[in-house]
């Protein structure tokens, strides 16, 4: 008995195309991959009662040229998750605005209840570091609210 | 003819899961559009160079003081009139008096015992009112 087509025509049965079922597993693979090892440089918010003003403005800068100084209520000044003495934030900015080429920003997060010479010397100390932009953290404060207090 | 009543119905009665993940890809991108992340606002203001003495006329300085209590007491250049106001009085007070004097700078002195956000209020006030000349210092003597 002859065999057809000497045997070697027949199909596969394995398609000849790539499952594209499966792209969106890949594509949310990929995505929680980078989700997961992207670190992004933001130290941890300190407990403050935030001032408030109707002026907010947003700082025009990327966050990685944003350099936080936290204030809390009793003095104590945080740089990124750690404590620093008052007369260490001139040497401490000084090589980090270095670094930055002069783009960084500080942004002076202080509680409202400060006492206003604590702010002043942390003034000093960043005209010493020779940091030119500085910003003071605000909320945003609705007009509707003010008239009310 | 009969045998029409049998034929199987060609809609599938599963729901289609093809499409699951493009709903899913909507929904990540509604939520990475509409997520905001606050709190990178605040006052912009520019600190002087160290060293850098600047002497202006008393005629084009507006002294607001601001005291623990949060009472601003605001005197125009040497003359000896003090003026006591709320901090959201600053405001009109800057804009009457730049009408009048163009090149006016503010000179905000804070009470060293004063609190942060009574500082803030009159920086508040004074951008609102579009200052820009603002020199902050802290109450001596």
């Amino acid at each position: 008995m002859p065999i057809k087509s000497g045997g070697f025509s027949r199909k596969s049965k394995t398609s000849s195309e790539v499952p594209s079922s499966s792209m969106a597993d890949i594509a949310f693979l990929l995505l929680i991959f980078f989700m997961v090892s992207t670190v992004f440089q933001k130290d941890r918010d300190r407990p403050i009662e935030w001032p408030e003003a109707e002026a907010t403005q947003k700082i025009d800068e990327k966050i990685k040229n944003i350099l936080n100084i936290w204030v809390e209520r009793n003095g104590d000044i945080f740089i990124n998750d750690r404590p620093y003495a008052m007369t260490d934030v001139a040497t401490t900015i000084g090589p980090l605005y270095a670094a930055s080429d002069r783009a960084l920003v500080i942004s002076i997060r202080s509680d409202r209840e400060v006492r206003y010479s604590t702010i002043d010397l942390l003034q000093q100390q960043l005209v010493a570091a020779g940091v030119m932009r500085v910003v003071f953290a605000t909320e945003l404060e609705q007009r509707m609210a003010r008239e009310r207090r | 003819m009969a045998v029409m009543g049998k034929k199987k119905s060609k809609v599938s009665d599963e729901v289609p899961s093809s499409s699951m993940a493009d709903i899913a890809f909507l929904l990540l991108i509604f939520f990475l559009v509409t997520t905001t992340f606050p709190k990178d606002a605040g006052l912009a203001i520019v600190l002087p160079e160290q060293g850098e003495d600047v002497q202006v006329s008393q005629r084009n300085i507006l002294h607001i003081v601001i005291q623990p209590s949060g009472i601003v007491d605001v005197k125009r250049g040497e003359s000896p009139q003090v003026q006591q106001v709320s901090p959201q009085d600053i405001e009109s007070i800057w804009r009457q008096d730049v009408a009048a004097n163009e090149n006016l700078i503010a000179a905000v002195k804070t009470h060293p015992d004063a609190p942060y956000r009574f500082m803030v209020d009159v920086l508040d006030a004074l951008h609102t009112a579009g200052a820009e000349r603002i020199s902050l210092q802290i109450l001596e003597g």
